[in-house]
């Protein structure tokens, strides 16, 4: 369980010494297995919120815990879902999915035989030997969703991981995550600003208000699983979808 | 690409170097048939020049060795020194901070006017010169190493260390291979510097070496000979270019190609 209590955030300023509060006074709680997603106004602190979460960046008070343990650092229960996908242009698909399985110093055959199983998960059969830009951006993003699972993680941290794909391929790509999600059961943050995504892939949707975020409303889904592409017509799905978009056009009147 | 392709492309690159190494020609003999100048030797006889070195002068195959020894010794220790430093200067602001004062000195310094200073010194031996080498050429590898190590993406970084990486795993593992076509480049630019670095110290002070054998031939007005022992080095010179690019083709098979030579 991910538990964020009170939590705050600020980017100091150059020189002037002001900082930007990014995030106040963050409350919420992923329980396991749990499907969340983060949506908010762009600029609202959820990519940081998540930064936070992997233990990438630190955070100045409050209290970010898993498991009851608090998060000082990066951590080999949490793997990362990176939007610009993050894969070294030098390395291969094989060994850019070992990459973190190989930093965690899993011996070479385990490393292979772990890859081939998740190349296959992920349907990357054949590409093994290509390199990152040989790669259309749904595969590349592919890659690194192999990459996260190898490690085998209870906790996915996904930082827009569709946010730069065209609209096909992150429809695809969702309708696989959910599939996954259906196998494997992790514990995801989800970081979007689509609001069909977050409906569609959350058991929760978190709003957040902007600067400086803060939790405006924890939103359940109450969208059956397995979910197919259906629900997008249901009713339910598009009154929340419709909820959500009251709420942060709400916040951005008047900004842009 | 298709192997025909391929093939294609290299018989037309070819074919057009050719005729600029043809109109080139023809611009020199043209110039020299028309100046009228009794020093000024035509290609034919410069090529005649490189011919009669590398297969009847014996003096040049041993003025190549000791240059050479500079050569090869200076750019070495170039490579170990400037490195090592670009990395370090590319990954940590305050070895930037230290460093970067004197990384401009380096690489506005004329080196040229140092060298008796040298020799002074460190006397006439082999050290002056490889020392004189080693200042014209490591501050370029250093400069493109640096260059390199910024380029990484930071986003590369942090997903090693959100897999827990110790720096030890992000220098190995993404540091360096990033970083590595800039420092092939800056290698390719600390090599040219080096020749240059070598050819002159010989030529100003230290008469050895290919620089010993240009002043004999100036001294004896044998102008042929002069030019033919430049291009004898560019020829070594483009020798050595070609291997490290063939080194480097291997090495960094995935990056976008921004050879110069």
């Amino acid at each position: 369980m991910i538990r964020v209590r009170a939590l705050s955030k600020e980017f100091g300023m150059r020189d002037n010494g002001a900082g930007v509060l990014a995030l106040s006074d963050i409350d919420f709680e992923v329980h396991d297995n749990e499907f969340v997603t983060i949506i908010g106004p762009s600029g609202c602190g959820k990519t940081t919120l998540l930064r936070i979460i992997a233990g990438l960046i630190p955070y100045d008070q409050g209290e970010v815990a898993i498991d009851g343990r608090a998060v000082t650092g990066p951590g080999p229960e949490r793997a990362v879902v990176f939007q610009n996908f993050a894969l070294l242009p030098w390395a291969d698909v094989l060994a850019n999915i070992t990459f973190g399985l190989e930093v965690r110093g899993t011996p070479p055959n385990e490393c292979r035989d772990k890859a081939r199983d998740l190349i296959r998960l992920v349907g990357l059969e054949g590409f093994e030997k290509r390199l990152p830009k040989e790669l259309s951006g749904g595969m590349q993003q592919r890659v690194g969703l192999a990459r996260a699972l190898a490690v085998n993680p209870q906790i996915l941290l996904m930082d827009e991981p569709f946010g730069a794909l065209d609209e096909q391929t992150r429809r695809l790509l969702q309708e696989q995550l959910l599939q996954l999600w259906e196998e494997q059961r992790k514990t995801v943050v989800f970081v979007t600003h689509s609001m069909d995504e977050a409906v569609m892939l959350g058991d929760r949707v978190m709003l957040m208000t902007p600067r400086p975020g803060r939790v405006k409303e924890m939103i359940d889904v109450p969208l059956q699983r397995p979910r197919s592409p259906q629900v997008e017509k249901s009713t339910a799905f598009v009154e929340i979808k419709e909820y959500l978009w009251e709420n942060l056009r709400a916040m951005q009147v008047g900004e842009s | 690409m298709k192997n025909s392709a391929i093939k294609k492309r290299i018989v037309v690159d070819w074919s057009l170097r050719l005729a600029v190494f043809i109109a080139a020609v023809g611009v020199w003999e043209l110039f020299v048939s028309t100046a009228q100048n009794f020093l000024l030797p035509r290609f034919t006889e410069v090529a005649r020049g490189v011919f009669y070195l590398l297969f009847s002068e014996a003096r040049f195959w041993q003025a190549l060795y000791i240059s050479n020894q500079a050569l090869i010794l200076g750019f070495a220790i170039s490579v170990v020194i400037g490195i090592p430093l670009g990395l370090l200067a590319g990954r940590f602001r305050w070895m930037d901070r230290i460093l970067n004062p004197y990384i401009g000195v380096l690489l506005t310094m004329p080196v040229a006017p140092l060298i008796p200073i040298v020799i002074i010194a460190l006397g006439l031996g082999i050290a002056a010169r490889v020392f004189i080498v080693v200042l014209f050429a490591f501050v370029f590898i250093t400069v493109n190493t640096r260059a390199g190590v910024r380029g990484v993406e930071a986003s590369l970084i942090e997903m090693a260390k959100s897999f827990g990486a110790s720096e030890a795993q992000i220098w190995r593992r993404i540091v360096i291979p990033g970083a590595m076509p800039a420092i092939f480049a800056g290698m390719r630019i600390g090599l040219g510097r080096a020749i240059t670095g070598m050819v002159m110290v010989e030529l100003i002070l230290v008469a050895s070496g290919l620089g010993r054998l240009l002043l004999e031939f100036s001294g004896r007005m044998q102008s042929d000979l002069v030019f033919a022992t430049v291009l004898a080095v560019i020829i070594e010179a483009l020798a050595l270019l070609a291997g490290m690019q063939a080194l480097e083709k291997r090495i960094t098979r995935w990056a976008p190609d921004i050879s110069i030579g």
